[in-house]
């Protein structure tokens, strides 16, 4: 990945509730078009909900994939 | 004599100052406000109208020994251990505990000041409340349309609890049938933890609410009466109910990087010190610890400090425990913790009632004398951790 681009890490280890998707909403919003967020996540759970959410509000799930005792989840912002 | 200063006379703030050794420590609540507002209870003044009389005095809350401080403050040095307040009076400490909460901020989402002032919202203090109370009691049918504007939010039971109260008002009143319900969340679901989804959905679908899932709510328009999401998605009403985005004290820190854009404090979720500053710590809804944010966290994150203060290396655990009154005698508990995804509860009339239990001896709890049973309670309750 491009380290010149704008990259934002989102830990959300340990997020049972609300939960992961409640970070990374709050990164999107404050996220600007080309922005890549990456998301830390524990819960298994959020591996459907960023694949909807990427779908959903348009933007590219560069990656998902599991590191070993966490997902993370690379997003690239295309809309807002 | 080892000095503790607290700022902040919530729910955290209020039970650490009542549990701390005063034998070994000096204790100072500074608190913006001369009042304690049991929060919850905004819910039901604006969708049942529920007596407003829910603050007692801070200083009638805090037990002999408490020195307690009416004031505001604004400036934190965590370098220089210094805290001065709006009237510019300053305060050294040995250690620090920010347990200043969250306030709405309406401005953040543009058109929502002007129909919060409007219509009210259940989330900023009594007078709002009530004033969403007379926007429901006035309604004679159309769309309500209910949701948060902003990620986090205070209480993440609220808003699905505020849209089974209001169909439940309608019902009572005979004006379902002309009447259009409409849910909106920046979540996948309605209810964002599956377990409690499930539960949630399913109610949701007997009284025909509507649910707008992943809407991240841009502007308000109201000339055209309707919400506008970041994508351009539009939900019109008749009656919107929307919960306004939260921010963290307005407190200049040094250094200004120990508080995020929200303003929320960072803080090491498990010891819930300030990076960096081992005198320092943060509780409650203004920490920026990934849980609810809810009277539980302060509460069990009091636990902690307090231990922590007297020399015990615990951890907080992230524990949740928050009732959704699902607005037909039942209720359903949201239990989790940082190792434990919420848990698949069943609803019941026992929640329900837990629920109103909870308010009745929210005063008591606050002095620390039923910690016994709430630890008990807590040891019976743990969710288990899940196998890898």
């Amino acid at each position: 990945m491009n380290q010149a681009e704008p990259h934002t890490l989102v830990d959300s280890r340990g997020s049972a509730c609300p939960g992961p998707i409640t970070d990374l909403a709050r990164a999107y919003r404050r996220s600007k078009i080309g922005d890549v967020i990456e998301l830390w996540a524990t819960d298994q759970g959020v591996k459907s909900d960023v694949r909807a959410w990427a779908a959903k509000t348009k933007n590219e799930l560069v990656s998902l994939d599991d590191q070993g005792d966490k997902v993370v989840a690379v997003l690239r912002i295309l809309n807002r | 004599m080892h000095r503790v200063l607290i700022i902040g006379g919530g729910t955290g703030g209020t039970m650490l100052a009542n549990v701390l050794d005063k034998r070994r420590f000096e204790v100072t609540v500074l608190s913006a406000s001369p009042d304690h507002v049991f929060q919850p209870e905004l819910l039901y003044i604006a969708f049942a109208n529920a007596k407003p009389n829910i603050a007692r005095s801070e200083r009638s809350l805090l037990g002999r020994g408490v020195r307690f401080l009416q004031g505001s403050a604004t400036h934190v040095d965590l370098r220089n251990r210094v805290v001065t307040t709006s009237s510019g009076t300053r305060l050294t400490y040995d250690a620090v505990v920010l347990a200043t909460g969250i306030g709405t901020d309406p401005s953040q989402t543009p058109g929502l000041a002007q129909i919060n002032d409007t219509v009210g919202d259940y989330h900023t203090n009594v007078s709002q409340a009530q004033k969403l109370w007379r926007s429901l009691d006035a309604f004679a049918g159309g769309t309500i349309a209910l949701g948060q504007a902003a990620p986090v939010c205070k209480c993440p039971p609220s808003p699905v609890e505020g849209m089974l109260l209001a169909d439940r008002l309608l019902r009572r009143r005979g004006l379902r049938e002309k009447s259009k319900l409409v849910f909106f969340t920046p979540y996948p679901r309605a209810y964002p933890a599956e377990a409690t989804n499930d539960v949630v959905a399913a109610q949701f679908e007997r009284c025909g609410i509507e649910t707008r899932t992943f809407f991240d709510v841009d502007r308000i328009d109201a000339t055209a009466r309707s919400i506008v999401s970041i994508e351009g998605e539009t939900i019109s009403y008749d009656l919107p109910i929307v919960i306004p985005p939260f921010v963290g004290a307005d407190i200049a820190y040094e250094p200004p990087e120990c508080a995020d854009a929200d303003r929320f404090v960072i803080v090491d979720k498990e010891t819930l010190q300030v990076k960096g500053f081992e005198s320092a710590f943060a509780i409650g809804d203004g920490a920026s610890v990934p849980t609810s944010k809810a009277g539980v966290g302060a509460h069990l994150e009091a636990q902690v400090v307090a231990r922590r203060l007297g020399g015990f290396s615990v951890i907080f655990d992230g524990r949740t425990n928050c009732p959704l009154d699902l607005a037909d005698g039942r209720g359903v508990f949201v239990v989790g913790s940082f190792e434990a995804p919420v848990q698949k509860y069943r609803p019941s009339r026992i929640s329900r009632i837990m629920k109103s239990m909870m308010s009745k001896i929210y005063w008591m709890s606050l002095r620390g004398t039923l910690d016994p049973i709430f630890r008990l309670y807590f040891a019976i309750t743990k969710p288990p951790k899940p196998a890898r």
